[in-house]
């Protein structure tokens, strides 16, 4: 009979089958404790995942997210935040302090070395900031550094730096932003940037961390450093893994089956609402530096100045009544499931000096949209309505909601027929150089902050020729923004600050919408997440502890 | 036909010589081959073509059979929600964007049956013209184009796909300008294939020596040849055109998955659907994912079970036995169907 | 493959010929990559637009020189690869070179377990096929084969997750290893990119299970599609051998039909199928990109897709030229060994 031949071939894909089980069956419950040496202070080891990737870890090769949070761990800085705010604090400096208007000077804490062995003095330093300038990667930060002049050594412990304008309150922000980690003058190259290997081969570490394992974008081992010397308490944990994903849902799937014990940047909206749904592991949130604006073209948007019924107040009440109709909490809820929260302000909620300017002046006066206001202003400047907007975003840059995002804005527009929505999106590489070629009347953009203080929020953005190329000008604020940047005093710099954001809000240059929250995903026995997760959106993997 | 074309062998004996109204349509490419499969390979080519049919069906009547528009989020009573399960409103539930999933799956088909449409005829035009022309005048040309053709065809055809929508597609978002860019990255890599098999015969047909004869009585040459490759060629596209349609399909999907493909507010497109759906599979939400993908593999399958029955039915080897005996003695025919029988298969 | 190659019946002489045709090849595709990945935009602007201005941008790029003239780092960029410098990658800063080495063992060790599986399926079951030729086995099979092939492998990547990773959790949902296996591999020595070998040198069984078991999803979703093509190319070969004079001979001496399928049919159905299925390089390629990218498999293929979202074009075109040369050298060794099988081959 055939089915027996049938059933033989078959008998044979079933045992095929079968045998690839049995080799892979019970891999699930081994645990590499051999590996998890661990030197440091706490002990033990932890798992983080992440879907960041790493550019370079040489601070002059790189300036994105996910190669700083690497050179958080290792390096240490002149000044940085402590846990919980994001005000910065001598870290490795002992004092740091204008000893003259365009004098900054910097000591250092005595005995202090590199994981290698290697002193860390004041030469260090100047060659951790004369290589930004001299190497000026295409990618790095070099250009924070606009106001340095020049790096003095004075002695072993001493460094002045010479600054071009007087008393900049901007620059101990500087000191701790991606252009100003500290790096070994022994291991990295002047003048050019250094390969990771090497940096990881030369131990070149001084920070909380030391790097142990590196394979790019897939591991990274980190043991802590009993040499640190910095305001950060010594590390909790002795051993951080971090494992590098691609898939926002594999890294979802893998903290909610406890394969790993922290999940940190970037989980999916749907996952996160889902975590939090879990009883396995635990959802912390805290506030985000990350925000979504719109941004108006003054000549080309409705009205704007090189339209054929150029009426600069016409043009004004079109983005007052935008700004009355936006829904913002539609957007949070509905399309990002609360991982990003509504913003009334340019400068975010976490920051010093954040307001709430948009929340009173437009929508209902506690957040809402108010289609009535926005039919008011429309008609009071006699415009008819209704209004054709085009509004440009990106496809993919910004996470792959933004098409859902502006849904939602087109649907919030278009109440009472107050507004055409046309939506168009665009390709990144096309629309980062188009938006500031005057190529899109209304655009989205996205902002992350260089540094976590109010004044990253507003001056590259509202500064008379600002890198929006928006043509907005308004010499008020260009005064006050250049004002506030030399203010010693603290409590006066804030006012001016908050009266910035009360100006640009009269104005409605950008219309800033939404804030992104920062969420890590931890295990039930993971604690102290609560603590990094704060303004200076800094995620330090010491204060994680586990058990 | 008043030329001798016996050497060249014609298409299944029986049908060709009889007369009547309907002669055209029983000799047409598909009926003729249904009409002269057998059993179960009728069987699988009429599954093929009732699944291919419902596919272009469901694109035609999108408009009217779609509950909602392919990107509305909200009706009369409301907005729809996101990702709600599947309910009496909502057949198929809705997307993590607050789209319909069974509208998204409707209106994808039409996307689909567009970008199929277009690649396939751009590839067939651009593929038989260069074919004709390089097989015709031969030579360097003839060369240079085999050469390219082949490089071109032996490349994986995504990654080409990618490349090409990249450059196509950067700055365009309109439904129109999304399909076009999808359809020509596809039609590049389709070339090659309709390239091949027409300058083949071509260079075949030029050493037949009826053409030689009909130089001599002062017929225009080029008027011959293009004549009898077209009609040979017919009998071989459809058998290329199906499986391409399928490829086309495929490829549209993974364009769309990998993030390259039709922007999503211009229009539905199942690849993209699939890829906003990874994360909600994770999280216990199936149906997002589910449909469209299923509606992937039935176009998919449809088209390829048509190709490949009709791959089967031109090569006698591969017939139905109680099939093969009406139709003895096409060796011209065999000859060219191996060529493609092999290029299908690679 | 077409050979333009006339007359010149010496085997020496069409394999001097064939390898010949490589280099075109190869450079028609380098040339079509290189100019596809110019029009794209540039990769400054991919990773610092909408931070800078609009002037700090261009000068950073022709500090780059990405605004110099396209023939001229065209040139240069040949010029660089004869030479075997493949350049850095401009997003992670990495030699290109090194990037191929370290993925371009997982993705040939994906596609082992791939073919492998594809082999053990399509093999039996084309075979299967064959013997039932037209009855109702057949055609379940062949509808079966034609799923497979109508299935994106992403789509049964996300079905297989779904239902063994998510559902039973029986299997990993992506990754090559766990962190804990990786960290015990990498203390093992350097990397040899076929995690296997990398776990069998461990010296301990947890990490050749917990690798083993990375490996079964995204295989088994490759291994598919494969198996389908196999399956239909067994199928079709072993039936053109049924019916062939030899095979003809051995039936009309008495030979049953399950014996012919099993021993007359076989060598000669299974010769052209293995040089088909070495044309099959190329679909197994895509495969993998798809495949590497549902389940995080870090290859070549997983690269390409992460490289192409940055623009990374010296990565991209590295990856390509390395893929145009598997394919180009594997077509050429499939026509070698069919011409040395069948002298007619020969052109």
């Amino acid at each position: 009979m055939r089915t027996i031949r049938s059933s033989r071939g078959l008998t044979l894909a079933a045992s095929t089958a079968s045998l690839a089980l049995v080799l892979t069956a019970c891999s699930g419950g081994s645990d590499g404790d051999g590996a998890n040496g661990g030197g440091g202070a706490g002990g033990g080891s932890i798992t983080v995942g992440t879907t960041e990737q790493v550019t370079s870890i040489d601070p002059a090769g790189s300036y994105d997210n996910g190669s700083f949070a690497v050179m958080n761990q290792v390096y240490p800085f002149l000044l940085n935040s402590p846990y919980g705010t994001s005000d910065v604090e001598p870290d490795i400096a002992e004092s740091a302090d204008f000893t003259a208007p365009t004098e900054f000077t910097v000591v250092l804490k005595e005995g202090l070395t590199f994981a290698n062995g290697n002193e860390l003095t004041s030469s260090d330093v100047k060659f951790s900031f004369d290589r930004q300038v001299e190497i000026a990667h295409p990618d790095g930060p070099s250009s924070l550094l606009y106001n340095l002049d020049s790096v003095e050594v004075v002695d072993e412990l001493t460094v002045v730096f010479n600054l071009l304008e007087e008393n900049d309150q901007i620059f101990p922000q500087i000191l701790s932003s991606p252009a100003a980690p500290i790096v070994d003058e022994e291991v990295f190259a002047a003048d050019e940037v250094t390969a990771d290997a090497d940096i990881v081969d030369g131990g070149a570490f001084a920070g909380q961390y030391t790097i142990t394992q590196y394979s790019v974008n897939d591991l990274i081992q980190y043991q802590a450093n009993p040499d640190y010397a910095g305001i950060l308490a010594a590390p909790r944990t002795g051993t951080i893994n971090v494992s590098y994903y691609t898939d926002s849902s594999n890294l979802k799937l893998d903290v909610e089956q406890g394969n790993i014990d922290v999940a940190f940047r970037t989980l999916s909206a749907t996952d996160v609402e889902d975590l939090r749904t879990k009883d396995t592991v635990q959802v912390v949130d805290g506030p985000g530096g990350e925000i979504r604006y719109l941004v108006f073209n003054f000549d080309t948007m409705p009205f704007g100045a090189t339209a054929d019924d150029a009426d600069a107040d016409k043009a004004l009440a079109v983005r007052q009544a935008v700004a009355h109709l936006i829904d913002r909490d539609a957007i949070s809820e509905d399309v990002y499931k609360g991982t990003f929260t509504p913003l009334y302000s340019y400068v975010p909620e976490g920051v010093t000096g954040a307001t709430e300017s948009l929340k009173e002046m437009y929508g209902d006066g506690a957040g809402a949209p108010d289609a009535a206001a926005a039919a008011d202003a429309l008609d009071a400047a006699g415009i008819e309505t209704p209004v054709e907007l085009n509004i440009q975003y990106v496809a993919e840059r910004y996470g792959p909601s933004s098409g859902d995002e502006y849904a939602v804005i087109e649907e919030s527009l278009e109440v009472d027929g107050l507004f055409d929505v046309n939506l168009q999106s665009t390709e990144w590489v096309t629309y980062a150089s188009d938006f500031s070629a005057d190529a899109y009347p209304i655009f989205q953009l996205g902002w992350f902050p260089d540094y976590s203080d109010a004044e990253n929020y507003l001056s590259p953005f509202f500064l008379t020729d600002n890198f929006l190329g928006n043509h907005y000008s308004n010499p008020e604020v260009d005064e006050k923004l250049l004002a506030q940047a030399t203010e010693t005093d603290t409590e006066a710099r804030v006012a001016l600050l908050e009266e910035i954001q009360d100006l640009v809000a009269a104005d409605l240059s950008t219309i800033p919408y939404m804030q992104g929250a920062q969420v890590a995903v931890v295990g039930l026995d993971v604690s102290g997440a609560e603590e990094t997760l704060d303004g200076s959106f800094k995620f330090r993997y010491g204060a994680l502890s586990k058990g | 036909m008043s030329v001798p074309i016996s050497s060249v062998g014609t298409a299944g004996a029986a049908p060709e010589h009889l007369g009547g109204r309907w002669a055209w349509l029983r000799r047409a490419p598909v009926v003729h081959q249904v009409r002269q499969s057998v059993g179960l390979q009728r069987a699988m080519l009429l599954v093929g073509i009732v699944l291919t049919a419902a596919f272009v069906l469901v694109a035609v009547l999108a408009p009217l059979l779609a509950p909602y528009g392919p990107s509305q989020r909200s009706d009369e009573a409301g907005g729809f929600g996101t990702q709600q399960p599947p309910s009496v409103e909502h057949w198929f539930g809705t997307t993590v964007g607050g789209y319909d999933v069974l509208s998204r799956v409707i209106w994808g088909a039409q996307t689909a049956v567009l970008v199929v449409l277009v690649a396939v005829a751009a590839s067939l035009v651009i593929g038989v013209l260069l074919g004709l022309v390089s097989g015709y005048f031969g030579g360097w040309l003839d060369r240079v184009l085999v050469l390219v053709a082949d490089a071109i065809y032996a490349f994986p055809s995504l990654l080409l796909a990618i490349l090409l929508a990249i450059v196509i597609s950067g700055g365009q978002s309109s439904m129109w300008g999304g399909i076009l860019a999808a359809a020509l990255s596809i039609t590049v890599v389709f070339i090659p294939q309709y390239f091949r098999v027409v300058r083949s015969e071509v260079v075949r047909v030029k050493s037949e020596a009826f053409v030689d004869a009909a130089r001599v009585l002062g017929t225009p040459h080029r008027r011959i040849m293009s004549r009898h490759v077209l009609r040979n060629s017919v009998r071989t596209l459809p058998l290329i055109v199906t499986l391409n349609a399928s490829e086309a399909i495929l490829t549209l999907a993974g364009l769309g998955f990998l993030g390259f493909g039709i922007e999503p507010t211009a229009a539905a497109e199942w690849g993209y659907d699939l890829q906003r759906a990874v994360s909600d599979v994770t999280s216990g939400i199936w149906w997002t994912a589910l449909f469209p993908g299923l509606a992937i593999v039935v176009a998919a399958m449809g088209m390829t079970l048509m190709g490949e029955s009709l791959n089967d039915l031109a090569d006698p080897r591969l017939r139905s036995r109680t099939a093969s005996t009406e139709v003895a003695g096409d060796v011209a025919e065999t000859s060219v169907q191996a060529d493609v029988t092999k290029e299908d298969e690679r | 493959m077409v050979a333009t190659s006339t007359g010149g019946s010496a085997l020496g002489r069409y394999i001097l010929v064939r390898f010949l045709l490589i280099i075109p090849t190869v450079f028609i595709l380098v040339t079509t990559v290189f100019v596809l990945m110019r029009a794209t935009g540039d990769p400054i602007t991919a990773s610092q637009g909408g931070r800078l201005s609009a002037d700090e941008l261009q000068r950073r790029i022709s500090e780059a020189g990405y605004d110099r003239p396209v023939l001229v780092q065209y040139w240069e960029y040949l010029t660089g690869i004869v030479r075997g410098d493949f350049g850095t990658s401009i997003s992670d800063n990495r030699p290109v070179i090194e990037v191929l080495g370290q993925y371009g063992g997982a993705t040939l060790e994906l596609t082992a377990y791939a073919v492998a599986l594809a082999v053990l399926l399509g093999l039996p079951l084309g075979m299967l096929a064959a013997y039932f030729r037209d009855r109702w086995p057949d055609a379940g099979l062949r509808v079966l084969a034609i799923l497979a092939y109508a299935t994106p492998v992403f789509f049964a990547g996300l079905l297989l997750k779904l239902i063994f990773a998510v559902g039973l959790g029986w299997f990993p949902v992506a990754g090559r290893a766990s962190t804990a296996a990786q960290i015990e591999m990498r203390f093992a020595g350097d990397s040899s990119g076929f995690y296997l070998v990398d776990a069998i040198r461990t010296g301990q069984w947890w990490v050749v299970q917990d690798v083993l078991s990375h490996a079964v999803l995204p295989s088994v979703a490759l291994g598919l599609l494969t198996a389908g093509v196999f399956l239909r190319l067994v199928r079709t070969n072993m039936i053109a051998t049924l019916g062939t004079d030899y095979v003809d001979a051995a039936r009309s001496r008495g030979v049953r039909e399950r014996r012919l399928v099993v021993a007359h049919a076989t060598r000669p159905a299974l010769i052209p199928v293995i040089t088909v299925a070495g044309m099959q390089v190329a679909m197994l390629l895509v495969g993998a990109v798809l495949t590497e990218t549902t389940f995080e498999w870090r290859g070549l293929g997983f690269q390409l897709a992460q490289y192409l979202t940055v623009r990374d074009f010296v990565a991209v075109q590295g990856i390509v030229v390395l893929m145009a040369v598997i394919v180009a050298v594997t077509n050429f060794l499939v026509d070698i060994v069919a011409a040395l099988i069948d002298p007619r081959v020969r052109y």
